[in-house]
This record gives structure tokens, C-alpha cells and sequence, in this order.
């Protein structure tokens, strides 16, 4: 470590964030809360799928992915609630804030823990992907498409979690903040809201204008069709490094 | 080592600290005294870079706190009033935790852990988790975890809060033994706990300072008993009282 300078090397950042990554990560499994989240994921998930494959029988993981971003809208919220808040409400903020290290890197590491939880979590989906390719030959571009599509979903999620939690020492506050932006990001983007939202006001065509720029499904469903699209890996990238930046922003204004 | 120039601290229209200077160097154990409210913590906590000043300036080790809070905490070693742990963790972990986060690693940091767990009589409860230690141990696991690096700044906001007589005595001796080449600055509103512990005593109240310097100072310019710290808190907080009805 260098005696006299703030300034980071690369790897010194780096291996500032894999120490907060580390230590998050094994939290997550500390408490019980991982576990029922990822059982009620997983029942929810497989669940609804299972119940689409049957009565479709088509060898296509469409119905899981289809149903992922309103899955999403409570279960990250759920996840990420504790983030921020539980730090703020036990005092270890300020034992965060008061070790050598970049807002951002803790920013980031918490951020990547989750995100590595959330995959962790899609793993357990796997068995269908198995399943499919027991029955017959799925078409593996498109599931693995589709899967590359809802890290990058669950990746935006986690992104505006973690900062709803980060605005509050309440958890439930961040719970609802956080599903609140679930809902408006992944509502836009429905047919009947865009509907409304354009009849509501025809010349300004909010609801177009709303589900070309904010929402996710236009973007989500490129990837659940089989493609990679990079306007479609930008848009989660940019809206997930927004929403990190919102969140070291928020943590910097509460030294003042 | 530490500069405080002219320090105030606000919170929204509240003044918790107010034009406050003062300087500490090593081999010093300094108490921090004041009623609840008096702005010990506050202060504390702009040492240790949590909290920045609204106006003047501290200095750590020749290093501006708002320019430089990085290596200023390398430099510092914060117990927080509150003992922030993470309950859910076990003790050896939480102090690796610490440890790794202040850039120690192999064996230096084998080394500290071993040094702190001795220091600070952790080995009974290691590998508990913090949520099944008593508030004596939580404290001296937030201790163990500020000393970690071995620092040359010792930061302690009340320290022996939930301690029993004997480990308030163990601390008393450890504090002793850890002042060579160090500034220890510790927060107490126990008036007895900071004149048992101190070679210097700082003494504020409504944000202000009081008085800065050796018992046997304080008690000349007060007019007090020698070694009566309670006497001469109680004069300057009566004294300040009264200049500012």
C-alpha cells in the first residue's frame, strides 16, 4: 500500500474490491434469508415453466425467460433490501466508511457479490436446460442468449437495488423504493401501459417514448429472440453503471 | 502528529462543534471529556475521516483529512461508539475482514491477528460468532479490529462501554502499554475512567473546548484541587454555562 498517496493502482483497487466482495458474498450465505430466496425462486420459476412446457410441449425455455423480469421485480428488492440498510442500521457504515478504501470499491464490491449470489442462484435453473436436452436438441444459441440476457437484467436490477437501499436505514423503505423501479422499468414496456400512456396524451406518445427509452423489454426481449445485440448490452451496462455511480454518490453525500 | 486548526462542524443549522484547535503528539494517552452531546463524537469521527469539517482544518501526520483520507486512515485505528460489528460473522473472520481491507496479507497478517488476539484476550470466544459474545467481548473485538495494523493514531469513542471492573483494569494496562510512539485519543463522559487513564486531558461541552492540557495545569488555571479532574470539569462546564446565558 502506498504511504503517502491516495491514488490506487489498478490492482490495488481491485483487490479492494474482491476483500468487500468476499466478505458480502459470505454473508449472504450467513443468514437464512439466501436460502428461502433461492428456494422461492426456484419453485416460482421452474413452477411457472414446467406448467408452460406441458401444455405447449415445445423443447424451449421461452416461458422461464418471458416470466424472469416480473420475477424479478419483487425477489431483487428482496435481496438487495438488507445491502446498505442493515450496515446503516448495525453501525458497520461507519466501519465501512472508515477503512482505506474507495466508496466506490465497496460500491462495487457489494454490487459484484450480489450479482455473483444472483448467478449462483440462476445456476440452480440449470436442471431445465438438462432436462430439454434429455427430450431432444433445444436450440442452444437461444438459451444461451436468453441466459446471458437475464445476468444482464438481474445485473440492472441489482444496480437500482442496491441504490434504493443505499438511500435508507430502512429496509422496507428500500424493499419498495427498489420494486417501485422494478415496476416502472418493466411496465413501460407492456403493450397496455404503452397503450394507455399514448392515449393519454397522443401528440406527446409518451408510452412509445417511454418503451424506447426507459424500459427494459424492448432490450430484455432481444435476447430471450436469440440475439446478442449490442444496443442491447450498452443499454444494461450504461443503466446498471448509472444506478453504481448513483449509489457512491449517495454514500459521499452523507460525510457532509 | 494530529493538528486540529480551527474545526466546526454542522448539522444542518446545528453546531456540533465549534472553532476547536488543538494538537496531539505521541507517546500521549489523551482523554476526551464532556457530557453526552458535548461534540466528543463528532470530533472523533472527522478524525477519522467518516464525517468532514464545515469549517478549519485537521492535519494527520502532515496530511489534510478532506485531501487525503485514505492514507490518513492507514494511519488510524477508529473504535466507534457504537462497536459497529457484523453480527453474523465470527470473531477470527471479522478481525481478517479488517485485516485484509487495511491491505495486511500472509504473514503480516497471521502475525497482527495472532498479536491482537493476545493483546486483547480474544482467545476464548474466536470462532464464536460476534452475536453470541457478551458486550465486553464485542467491545474488545471492535478494539482488536481497530489495532489490527498496529497504527500509530489510536481513535477510541468510549471504549470500555459495557467493560466489567476487571477488564475496565486490563484496558486501563493495555492502553498503557500500547502508548509508546502512539497518540491515543480516547472519549469518556466517565470523569474517573479519563483521570485514571490520561497524561492529558481535553474537556468540551456544547462544542466548544474548555480547557486543553496536564491535570496539574488545568487545576492552576482553574484554581481547583490538583488531582480533582471532577472539580475542574464541573468548574469550566459551569463557567461556560454561565458566559453563555
Amino acid at each position: 500500500m502506498p504511504e503517502q498517496t491516495d491514488r490506487l493502482s489498478v490492482r490495488e483497487f481491485f483487490s479492494g474490491v474482491y476483500v468487500v466482495l468476499s466478505r458480502e458474498l459470505e454473508a449472504y450465505f450467513d443468514a437464512p434469508i439466501a436460502y428461502i430466496y433461492a428456494s422461492v425462486f426456484l419453485v416460482l420459476s421452474c413452477s411457472t415453466f414446467m406448467n408452460a412446457f406441458f401444455l405447449n410441449g415445445v423443447l424451449e425455455m421461452a416461458p422461464f425467460f418471458e416470466l424472469l423480469p416480473y420475477l424479478l421485480i419483487p425477489l431483487i428488492p428482496a435481496m438487495t433490501m438488507r445491502s446498505w440498510a442493515e450496515e446503516r442500521a448495525q453501525h458497520t457504515f461507519e466501519l465501512l466508511m472508515t477503512l482505506p478504501l474507495r466508496s466506490g470499491q465497496i460500491v462495487l464490491g457489494k454490487y459484484l457479490a450480489s450479482l455473483a449470489f444472483y448467478f449462483i442462484v440462476l445456476l440452480g435453473t440449470l436442471p431445465i436446460v438438462v432436462m430439454l436436452l434429455w427430450l431432444g436438441s433445444p436450440d442452444l444459441g437461444l438459451i444461451f442468449a436468453s441466459y446471458f440476457g437475464a445476468v444482464m437484467l438481474g445485473g440492472f436490477f441489482l444496480a437500482f437495488g442496491l441504490f434504493a437501499s443505499g438511500l435508507t436505514q430502512d429496509q422496507i423503505v428500500a424493499f419498495v423504493l427498489a420494486t417501485l423501479f422494478g415496476f416502472v422499468f418493466v411496465l413501460s414496456g407492456h403493450d397496455k401501459v404503452v397503450e394507455i400512456l399514448d392515449g393519454l396524451a397522443p401528440t406527446w406518445q409518451l408510452g412509445t417514448f417511454f418503451y424506447e427509452s426507459l424500459s427494459i423489454v424492448p432490450h430484455y426481449t432481444a435476447f430471450t429472440q436469440g440475439l446478442i445485440d449490442v444496443s442491447a448490452v450498452l443499454y444494461f451496462l450504461l443503466m446498471s453503471a448509472f444506478f453504481i455511480w448513483m449509489n457512491d454518490l449517495s454514500l459521499k453525500r452523507s460525510k457532509f | 502528529m494530529i493538528k486540529v486548526q480551527s474545526v466546526s462542524k454542522w448539522y444542518g443549522t446545528v453546531k456540533a462543534v465549534e472553532d476547536i484547535s488543538f494538537q496531539l503528539s505521541p507517546n500521549e494517552i489523551i482523554g476526551f471529556v464532556g457530557p453526552n452531546g458535548a461534540g466528543k463524537s463528532t470530533m472523533l469521527k472527522m478524525l477519522a475521516t467518516y464525517l468532514l469539517p464545515s469549517e478549519g482544518t485537521i492535519l494527520v501526520t502532515d496530511l489534510n483529512v478532506v485531501d487525503h483520507p485514505l492514507s490518513v486512515r492507514r494511519k488510524i485505528g477508529y473504535l466507534s461508539g457504537d462497536t459497529p460489528l457484523y453480527q453474523a460473522m465470527r470473531a477470527d473472520k471479522f478481525l481478517t475482514f479488517c485485516g485484509k481491507a487495511r491491505g495486511l496479507a500472509g504473514a503480516e497478517l497471521k502475525k497482527n491477528l495472532e498479536w491482537v488476539i493476545e493483546i486483547c484476550g480474544l482467545s476464548p470466544h474466536l470462532y464464536k460468532r460476534v452475536s453470541q459474545c457478551s458486550t465486553g467481548f464485542r467491545q474488545r473485538i471492535g478494539l482488536a479490529s481497530a489495532l489490527i495494523h498496529n497504527p500509530p493514531i489510536l481513535l477510541l469513542d468510549e471504549p470500555t462501554h459495557g467493560f466489567d471492573p476487571m477488564q475496565v483494569l486490563a484496558f486501563r494496562e493495555l492502553l498503557q502499554s500500547l502508548k509508546d510512539n502512539r497518540v491515543i485519543l480516547f472519549s469518556s463522559h466517565i470523569i474517573q475512567e479519563v483521570s485514571a487513564l490520561s497524561d492529558r486531558v481535553i474537556i468540551i461541552n456544547n462544542g466548544k473546548l474548555l480547557g486543553d492540557g496536564r491535570l496539574p495545569d488545568l487545576a492552576k488555571q482553574t484554581g481547583q484541587p490538583e488531582n480533582d479532574l471532577e472539580a475542574i470539569f464541573t468548574h469550566l462546564v459551569r463557567q461556560s454555562e454561565v458566559v453563555n446565558a
